[in-house]
């Protein structure tokens, strides 16, 4: 009796185990739902989300942001950022954040590099909701944080949730 | 979107060693939006790309985080010291567990 009881309770088990290591895989594959998301929220939430109460030095004379002064389709807005840097192992810029402060959910982009990449620049497309700046934040290696900003008018918005 | 997940590169022909190169890289990707009904974000499994691997002779240059706040078909230029010459890959993942993955041959002078 005991002997049939334990193999019962074996086969339970082992069926519990497969059904945990089928069901562990799903959350990896199921990045998209808005719990995984950035919330929504207003941008200096997200500021105080992402850097804290660290200070942000003013960067406009580190970083350049070159975008359209009018972006024509809100749903695809060309960005280069560049921030001087001399790329060392001392000196890096560790990671670059692209912000638009009329998004819903104000985080666009982050891009983290490492000195091989020899330079502190990004191109990528942006979509953007409304007409405001859209704010670059630079990160350091020593974890110094400088900020830039730039206004853009978007024509025709770019729905970006 | 039968060609989804088509990743395309372009490196400058050639490069002078221990300049900086640009990579231009794109992957053919709907980059869903999150959708809203009454004021409300729907919630569902979106599919979009939340990350790019960058890497030059096997050792990583950048890491891209984009949210649904980049445009479809996500595209990036990233620079790259070439010291030598050799394989630039970059990889995109999405939200969906799929990898796509596109290489580069860098030719130095």
């Amino acid at each position: 009796m005991t002997a049939t009881l334990t193999r019962r309770a074996w086969l339970g088990l082992a069926a519990l185990g497969a059904a945990v290591a089928a069901w562990r895989p799903w959350p990896a594959r199921a990045q998209g739902h808005l719990a995984n998301l950035a919330p929504e929220e207003p941008i200096a939430e997200t500021m105080k989300r992402l850097f804290g109460n660290r200070t942000i030095k003013d960067g406009a004379s580190l970083i350049t942001i070159d975008m359209p002064l009018i972006a024509e389709d809100g749903a695809s807005v060309p960005i280069a950022v560049e921030v001087k840097s001399p790329m060392t192992a001392e000196s890096h810029v560790k990671a670059i954040y692209i912000l638009a402060e009329k998004n819903l959910r104000p985080l666009n982009v982050k891009i983290s590099l490492t000195p091989a990449a020899g330079q502190a620049y990004v191109g990528t497309n942006l979509r953007l909701a409304d007409s405001g700046p859209v704010r670059v934040v630079a990160e350091t290696g020593d974890g110094a944080l400088w900020i830039a900003s730039r206004d853009v008018r978007v024509a025709v918005a770019g729905c970006a949730a | 979107m039968a060609d989804i997940g088509t990743v395309k590169l372009a490196v400058p022909g050639s490069v002078r060693r221990g300049s900086v190169a640009r990579v231009r890289t794109l992957v053919i990707h709907p980059q869903e939006r999150v959708e809203r009904q009454g004021g409300r974000s729907v919630d569902r499994n979106y599919r979009f790309v939340n990350r790019v691997v960058v890497t030059y002779l096997g050792r990583e240059i950048a890491v891209i985080e984009p949210s649904t706040a980049i445009s479809e078909n996500p595209t990036f230029t990233i620079p790259f010291r070439a010291t030598e010459a050799g394989q630039l890959k970059v990889t995109f993942f999405d939200s969906h567990g799929v990898k796509f993955e596109g290489t580069a041959e860098v030719k130095v002078t």
